[in-house]
């Protein structure tokens, strides 16, 4: 068994043992199926690998245990979604995924948490909201040269809303912007 | 709060996004609904327990 | 492995934010595997594993009648025959997809199984 990690359109090799499996338009990265448990480190070891990669090309992260027989099979899975995927890897080029998540531990209102969504928003390419325990939990596909920006307004909105608590972390591979509309 | 213990629980808050990401969000490769319903979906239900949410991102218009 | 928190709230408290993540192997033991036999078996899988729930739903509730009385004699031996008819159906369309009788049952995590 081989695990797709990521598609791409680079066609430089990724280090070994990560290998690229050709696939019409774009590619796919693969590697050998991690064994044993599935627990936190194991998730950051994955998440190690895709940032390496995505500090060297454009990607779109695979839903993590994602398996398949051979790279016959990698590429059987893909080709027939080249063209699709192809245009997401130019949606989400040169850019980054930003995680904001706001809770209001005084009972405020969700208004603010609206704004704080809107002036985010704006400094985006693209935004998705998640589902999740808190009034706002979501996901900004961020310009590269963009986070630093990005992260000020984070701070200020931050001293703007006293009654907010608001996380940002990052910068993560566009998880939230990889499934092509 | 100690350098240390002030890094593990960033480690950890970090952990909730990375989870909410790899598992929810990410390519669907190969048959998505059929996937989601096989596969995919099971690991949700189990997941759902345990962490409040790994509801996949809807993406909405820019 | 870089720090992955930009910006933390002024007051420094992360719990939160936290969410336990306690049997995460535990719930990630089933994996995507993107074949598309593999697909169709996990799809049968599902479905019968619902039909199994009701079936035994079903059987329960058929059993406790019985036990309460106020069933003729015909009505049960109706029930009993419904109901080894309904077990054959099972079998047949598990051993269609290849499946065994614990294959149709669903891990939980912490909830436990669910038949």
């Amino acid at each position: 068994m081989i695990e797709l990690l990521a598609i791409t359109d680079d066609p430089v090799a990724p280090p070994p043992p990560l290998r690229l499996v050709p696939a019409g338009p774009v590619a796919v990265v693969v590697g050998p199926a991690p064994e044993g448990e599935v627990d936190a480190e194991a998730l950051w070891d994955r998440e190690s690998l895709l940032e390496d990669l995505m500090d060297e090309r454009a990607l779109l992260p695979i839903r993590y245990g994602t398996r398949v027989e051979d790279d016959a099979a990698a590429a059987a899975a893909v080709v027939p979604r080249g063209a699709e995927l192809a245009a997401a890897l130019e949606r989400v080029r040169g850019a980054v995924e930003v995680s904001v998540r706001a809770i209001a531990p005084e009972g405020e209102e969700a208004g603010d948490v609206g704004a704080v969504h809107a002036r985010l928003s704006g400094l985006a390419r693209e935004h998705a909201r998640h589902d999740g325990p808190e009034p706002l939990r979501a996901a900004y596909l961020v310009d590269r040269a963009g986070v630093d920006v990005f992260v000020a307004a984070v701070r200020e909105l931050q001293q703007e809303h006293r009654g907010l608590s608001i996380l940002c972390t990052g910068p993560w591979p566009p998880y939230s912007f990889a499934e092509p509309r | 709060m100690s350098k240390t213990s002030q890094a593990i629980a960033e480690r950890e808050v970090a952990l909730v996004d990375l989870v909410d990401r790899l598992l929810g969000g990410g390519v669907v490769i190969a048959g998505e609904i059929t996937l989601a319903v096989a596969d995919v979906d099971l690991v949700h239900v189990s997941l759902r327990a345990l962490v409040s949410s790994v509801e996949k991102a809807r993406p909405q218009e820019p | 492995m870089k720090d992955k928190v930009l910006a933390a709230p002024l007051n420094g408290d992360l719990d939160a934010f936290e969410r336990k993540i306690p049997h995460l192997s535990n719930a990630l033991s089933r994996r995507i595997d993107a074949d598309p036999e593999s697909v169709q078996q996990g799809l049968a899988q599902l479905v019968l594993t619902i039909v199994e729930l009701l079936r035994q739903l079903m059987e329960r509730q058929a059993l406790r009648r019985i036990d309460g009385g106020g069933l003729t004699d015909e009505q049960v031996e109706n029930l009993g025959r419904t109901f080894m008819e309904l077990d054959r159906a099972m079998e047949e369309l598990r051993d269609h997809f290849g499946l065994e009788p614990e294959d149709l049952n669903l891990d939980l995590g912490p909830l436990g199984r669910l038949l």
